[in-house]
């Protein structure tokens, strides 16, 4: 393939072995490398961060529960829940909880 | 008239149990004596109900470890609840802000106590000198593809080892090839998970601009990896 042998002759691949190559060097299967490219393709400029959210996560959850078009009204919320594994593990426990009330 | 009034009777007693309204939470939390001491035991109470549905999935409710989790998530709740009441501003019910608290104290937990002796990922190198990508085993693709993803592999690699700094390599590597939670590398990192967010949203967007400087886009490159197989 012609563009791989271009960019093999641009850079130099077989630099002497360092330690942040040792780390890169894991992103070299298509698993992460599609992980990796995922959570890029979500990034946006501005985000909230994660106190941001969780001051808003009970609104929210309460929003969905009563089936409110949240994508339009809390963009900002549902995009950190699509990046932060944290989050939306809080949020989904919150929604299990709010939607099987005690 | 008696039947009414049995039925009134039942009325406040679920009232007073867990149908408070915000207002009658707040002020019976912060009254004196009898009040809040029942408020604070009918929240408690509350907040063991709602674990099972919490963790459900996770821990099993009939677990030695539930039970033990479950005594530390509602002391800590009924603190950071009290700490914090505040900053309760009434735009959902109560009981769903506590049980926001509740649940991210139950997670949390379940996290340290799952990651606790897991260490962050090695930062040295390998001795198997494996510099190629490497394909996943089960995974047979046409050469054209596999050059193609081995050329956008290394293009990632290379990015990634110029761009980012060794704390934003560790972040990354952590989260994403060990699937390790955020706050766990934060904490094992030395800081916290807003910090932590922070750090890798810098990161992400780092990679994200390098990238589409040099003409890599990511949701054009990760169609190379959509590609079926074999």
């Amino acid at each position: 393939m012609n563009l791989f042998r271009k960019i093999k002759q641009l850079f130099s691949w077989q630099q002497p072995p360092t330690r942040s190559a040792g780390m890169a060097m894991q992103a070299a299967n298509p698993k992460m490398a599609q992980k990796i490219l995922g959570m890029l393709e979500k990034t946006q400029e501005e985000e909230l961060t994660c106190d941001e959210v969780f001051a808003l996560l009970d609104q929210f959850a309460e929003m969905t529960a009563r089936g409110e078009n949240v994508s339009e009204l809390m963009p900002l919320v549902e995009l950190h829940l699509e990046i932060c594994g944290d989050c939306r593990e809080e949020y989904e426990s919150l929604m299990n909880v709010i939607q099987h009330p005690a | 008239m008696a039947g009414f009034q049995k039925q009134c009777s039942v009325k406040d007693n679920l009232l007073s149990m867990n149908q408070r309204t915000n207002e009658q939470w707040l002020a019976d939390l912060r009254a004196k004596g009898d009040m809040r001491d029942a408020a604070l035991s009918d929240l408690r109470a509350l907040i063991l109900r709602s674990l099972p549905y919490a963790l459900s999935g996770k821990l099993n409710p009939n677990s030695p470890e539930f039970e033990s989790l479950a005594e530390e998530v509602a002391q800590e709740t009924l603190l950071k609840v009290l700490e914090h009441l505040d900053t309760f501003e009434g735009r959902s019910l109560f009981t769903t802000w506590v049980h926001k608290i509740a649940v991210r104290q139950a997670l949390g937990e379940l996290r340290r106590r799952r990651w606790r002796d897991v260490p962050l990922p090695e930062m040295e190198m390998n001795d198997d000198s494996d510099i190629m990508p490497r394909e996943l085993a089960d995974e047979q693709p046409s050469p054209e593809i596999m050059a193609e993803r081995n050329d956008v592999m290394m293009r990632i690699q290379r990015i990634i080892s110029e761009e980012l700094t060794e704390k934003q390599r560790l972040a990354l590597m952590s989260v994403v090839m060990q699937e390790m939670p955020l706050e766990e590398v934060a904490q094992k990192m030395g800081t916290n998970r807003n910090a932590m967010y922070k750090l890798m949203h810098d990161t992400r967007l780092r990679l994200k601009r390098r990238m589409e400087a040099e003409g890599m886009f990511p949701d054009e490159i990760l169609a190379v990896f959509a590609k079926s197989v074999g």
